[in-house]
């Protein structure tokens, strides 16, 4: 059934048009017109706003209809936008200050592949627009969608603590040390002109502005969890109400500040995909934590990635502030004279964590199910020190980075890489496909487990996967191994490789390279129907 | 190279793109040393100096053309596509099929004209970097066929 936005929508985007007509016109317009003349105008333009905003609202409508949010717009020229709900990546509730006034939220969709945020249907009554999300999510993951009241609170910002924090930025420090400039300025130089002073002081507000807008949109920051999602509640003057999906969490940091170093605080960013704001918006999307201890950080921190990697929100914690760090080799000093000591990498069966940072001391962990690719570089003077930088890519902005490792170690770090992360996505899409796989996560099968000589102090494997199945391959000359070992599997926790998903094909180097690899008999002939129907 | 640049049998791409990108590189320089050559004829004798330093700087990159062009290569694994190029800062990327979300083939004028073409595949990762240019006419399309087959199998989303 088709739906129209709140009532009072026009009269609120009529303001907002006519508003900005007000300033286009005010300056010069009172002068000339007089004020009388100046109403008069400025009630046509009123009426006129409201108008169009009334046409616009009597066009416009949304529906849900299946798995699509469909959205109509448009008098001349008819369109109707259909969202499937599965592309969704986060939907939020944004409450501007206007519409908090009469009772009114906006909610956006964050698409796949959108380059803006998609079809905000602005605007909903609270409860209405609530009542919606609950229901497009619970239609986007398959699972009902608990309400909000379920949510047990994960962490909430301190708001004396986000505000001392805030002061303690490089902006807010910068501000003092301006005005005592420009004061200096101006007594020693009686030519500083009004002007100059004035410009001076709208540099400083801008550079403020970053620290003041953090608290303002951080103000009673709150994460909570219910079983589908992480909810994020913020802001002081505009409200926004946030509902991230677990597993479109793509990537986290943690960040340490130099300045927070003494008090010892942190913050932490998710990286969802699909958020398209760029700069402030984005920043904003992908805030975890705005500040706290440490500890406190590191325990939310895990929360989240245990659930993204585990993609429910019920999963374990996964703490990678506590995985064991393999350091690049001394020579690296010689890049990285201060950073070397810190920076290094750790890679489990399901994550990828990589510390980095002198100063700004940051960590990144990335689940390897989200990895999309991974890359191995080597400057000229990396070369000169046998040294090479591995890079692993997430859909999102953010790119977990080892620096300088040893080059052998980089190549098999890489290689390590991706057949980890090709096992944790088809752990994570095989219960869906095959009913007859037992529930356990599949080990990661790991053929490129390389020989302990290749990947320096073991990477931290836990321990349930620690025998290599069968003969260790060198690192991946064919992926995984090409013939699972007749017999019983080799390691305890070993699934049997299935005939559906391993590639149990004759090995298919790149030199047999044309015929179609692994076209295993259980599969359907390829084509678009082949597609696992796991969405 | 060691680990992976070893363990796999790399293709080279085609030896004609090493006369497609010469030719390029000829042309720029020539046009550059003109350029300057005409402005040491107009405005100052000092311009020869520029036109100089154009045509070492193009006859060095000339000398490396080759070796950077044989330092191209792809190799195609039963899950994932590598992809290594670059002599100064030497680079290699590894891209799992399940993870394309489309394949480009393209093909410039002068890569038309030589028979080649270029083959990106795209991830949702803008830094994945995973494009094999110089690819003969026919082979970009297998190439492109077999992404796109193994891509569809696979497909895991994001």
């Amino acid at each position: 059934m088709r739906q129209r936005l709140h009532p009072l929508t026009p009269l609120l985007k009529g303001a907002k048009l006519v508003a900005f007509a007000v300033v286009a016109i005010s300056w010069r317009g009172l002068s000339d017109l007089g004020p009388l003349h100046w109403l008069a105008v400025m009630g046509a333009i009123l009426v006129v706003a409201v108008l169009v905003s009334a046409v616009v609202w009597l066009v416009t409508g949304y529906e849900v209809v299946g798995r699509e949010l469909r959205v109509y717009e448009g008098l001349i020229s008819r369109r109707t936008r259909t969202i499937p709900l599965e592309r969704v990546q986060a939907i939020d509730v944004v409450r501007p200050l206007l519409a908090r006034v009469f009772g009114l939220a906006e909610l956006r969709l964050e698409v796949i592949g959108a380059s803006k945020t998609e079809a905000p249907l602005a605007y909903l009554t609270v409860a209405g627009a609530a009542t919606l999300r609950s229901r497009l999510i619970g239609l986007s993951t398959g699972v009902p969608h608990a309400a909000a009241d379920d949510t047990a609170v994960a962490f909430s910002v301190d708001n004396r603590r986000l505000l001392r924090a805030q002061l303690l930025t490089p902006q807010a420090l910068a501000v003092p040390v301006g005005l005592v400039f420009v004061t200096w300025q101006a007594t020693l130089d009686p030519t500083w002109t009004l002007i100059g002073a004035a410009s001076t002081i709208t540099a400083f507000l801008g550079v403020f502005q970053v620290p003041v807008r953090r608290v303002l949109d951080e103000w009673g920051f709150t994460i909570g969890t219910d079983i589908t999602a992480l909810r994020v509640r913020q802001g002081l003057l505009n409200k926004r109400n946030q509902t991230v999906p677990p597993r479109r969490v793509q990537g986290l940091r943690v960040t340490w500040p130099l300045l927070w170093r003494s008090p010892g605080w942190a913050r932490a960013r998710i990286d969802v995909a699909g958020y398209a704001g760029h700069g402030e918006e984005q920043l904003r999307a992908g805030t975890l934590v705005p500040v706290a201890p440490t500890a406190e950080t590191l325990t939310v921190a895990a929360t989240v990635l245990g659930a993204a990697v585990h993609a429910t929100v019920t999963a374990p914690p996964l703490d990678a502030a506590a995985l064991p760090v393999t350091a690049p080799p001394r020579r690296a000093r010689w890049l990285a004279p201060l950073a070397w000591s810190r920076i290094g990498v750790a890679v489990t069966d399901t994550l990828v964590a990589v510390r980095e940072g002198v100063l700004t001391r940051e960590l990144v962990a990335v689940p390897l199910v989200r990895v999309q690719s991974v890359r191995v570089t080597q400057g000229p003077l990396q070369r000169a020190l046998d040294l090479a930088t591995v890079h692993v890519d997430t859909a999102g902005g953010l790119h977990a980075v080892a620096r300088h490792r040893a080059t052998t170690d980089a190549y098999a770090l890489a290689d390590l890489l991706a057949s980890r992360s090709r096992s944790a996505r088809r752990a994570a899409t095989h219960p869906k496909v095959s009913l007859a796989k037992p529930s356990t996560p599949r080990p990661a099968t790991i053929p490129a487990t390389t020989p302990a000589d290749q990947l320096p102090p073991p990477a931290p494997l836990p321990p349930a996967s620690s025998p290599p199945a069968g003969p260790t391959t060198a690192p991946a000359a064919v992926p995984p191994p090409a013939r699972p070992p007749a017999g019983p599997p080799a390691g305890p926790g070993e699934v049997p490789p299935l005939p559906d998903r391993s590639p149990a094909g004759p090995p298919t180097g790149p030199a047999a390279a044309p015929t179609p690899p692994d076209r295993r008999p259980a599969d359907p002939p390829p084509g678009p129907a082949a597609a696992p129907p796991a969405a | 190279m060691t680990a992976p640049p070893d363990t796999v049998s790399w293709r080279s791409i085609s030896p004609r793109y090493f006369w497609l990108r010469l030719t390029v590189l000829a042309a720029w320089t020539l046009v550059f040393a003109v350029a300057a050559a005409v402005a040491a004829l107009l405005v100052s004798a000092w311009f020869l100096l520029i036109t100089f330093a154009v045509l070492v700087l193009g006859s060095l990159r000339a000398v490396f053309m080759r070796r950077s062009v044989r330092a191209w290569g792809y190799a195609e694994r039963a899950e994932d596509l590598l992809v290594r190029h670059g002599l100064l800062v030497r680079r290699l990327s590894i891209v799992p099929y399940a993870r394309m979300q489309f394949v480009d083939v393209t093909a410039g004028p002068l890569e038309r004209a030589a028979g080649l073409a270029t083959v990106t595949l795209h991830t949702a990762a803008a830094a994945s970097d995973a494009s094999v240019p110089g690819l003969e006419a026919a082979e970009a399309t297998r190439l492109r066929d077999r992404l796109a087959t193994l891509g569809e199998i696979r497909e895991e989303g994001l």
